[in-house]
């Protein structure tokens, strides 16, 4: 009986901070609120993240799926898939080789080891929206290869395109 | 009288724990875009909804992890904890049987794939939670009762 009653005055307590919480989020983030309401939340986050990657990965060059592809065609140039070992087994770009941020950070030079530093490299992740293949290509710029760009529509946009794929499972 | 070791243990959970929602909810409130990202990458919510969840979630995380480090009304404190670290919960497992990889937006760190790791780190708040809230409830329920037994008979 007690502990029901209990239960009833945490409940209670628990809706006031659950009010407060609200009111103080609603005001501070009504914009973010607005936004999402009106249903131009989606393109508003799209917009802020290529303003955050712009400052964060301004030293990277990018290409759409149109160019990558044309490079692709050409033969020459090295495919990066940044994604972990297990969505690269799955399915990948073909002829590309894995190189996760993690395992980039891990091997440092030597996870690229015997590849000249003007090579053309074309580093890609997931999807639009994922930064691996920023970070990757950062970090091979870093390491002075002078050639890497980042493929930004990412390998779903590669693989519904219908351009070659493969697995290594 | 001196505090006995259960309830410096108590306590000190409760510290750790309201902390750890305090980051959590802080890390949110600075990078709300972000945040709101996560949210719409779970597909969970209607787009129209999801600028509020992401509006006043950081919040609430941030209040109650306050208040709970405070001692502040803790067992309510815990109880919204439990329950959003629940629906959390809730949220990733369904994501994971959809196969979808999505950042989790965990909180704590950004950039991690929703998965067995993060699934379990919230299970253990679940767990957490739950323990120090039933902990907390039969305190307060067994107070009164030591109470009188205390008071003496006239």
């Amino acid at each position: 009986m007690l502990s029901r009653r209990l239960l009833g005055q945490d409940l209670a307590w628990a809706g006031v901070i659950l009010l407060l919480a609200a009111v103080l989020g609603i005001w501070q983030q009504w914009q973010l609120v607005r936004l999402s309401w009106t249903g131009a939340l989606p393109a508003h986050l799209e917009q802020q993240r290529q303003q955050r990657r712009q400052v964060e990965f301004q030293g990277v060059k990018t290409l759409n799926l149109p160019q990558t592809y044309e490079i692709f065609q050409g033969g020459q140039a090295l495919f990066v898939d940044a994604r972990d070992a297990d969505e690269y087994a799955e399915l990948h770009i073909a002829g590309a080789v894995n190189l996760s941020p993690d395992l980039l950070e891990r091997q440092g030079d030597r996870a690229l080891a015997g590849i000249p530093r003007d090579r053309r490299i074309v580093v890609y992740c997931g999807l639009a929206n994922c930064n691996k293949a920023l970070e990757v290509a950062e970090k091979l710029q870093s390491l002075k290869f002078t050639e890497v760009s980042a493929f930004m529509d990412g390998f779903r946009a590669w693989d519904e395109a219908g351009y070659p794929a493969e697995t290594s499972e | 009288m001196r505090p006995e070791f259960p309830a410096i243990l108590r306590r000190l959970l409760e510290i750790i724990f309201g902390a750890l929602f305090c980051y959590a909810g802080y890390l949110k409130l600075l990078h709300t875009d972000e945040f709101a990202e996560a949210v719409l990458a779970y597909q969970l919510l209607p787009p129209g909804l999801v600028g509020l969840v992401a509006a006043v979630l950081p919040g609430l995380e941030l209040a109650a992890g306050i208040f709970l480090a405070l001692g502040f009304k803790r067992r309510s404190c815990l109880m919204l904890l439990g329950f959003l670290s629940g629906i959390f919960l809730l949220a990733m497992l369904v994501t994971l049987a959809r196969g979808l990889k999505i950042d989790c937006g965990c909180g704590l760190f950004f950039s991690r794939q929703v998965g067995l790791a993060p699934i379990l780190e919230d299970g253990l708040m679940v767990f957490w939670a739950a323990g120090l809230y039933y902990w907390e409830l039969m305190v307060a329920a067994a107070a009164p009762a030591l109470a009188a037994a205390a008071r003496p008979d006239f």
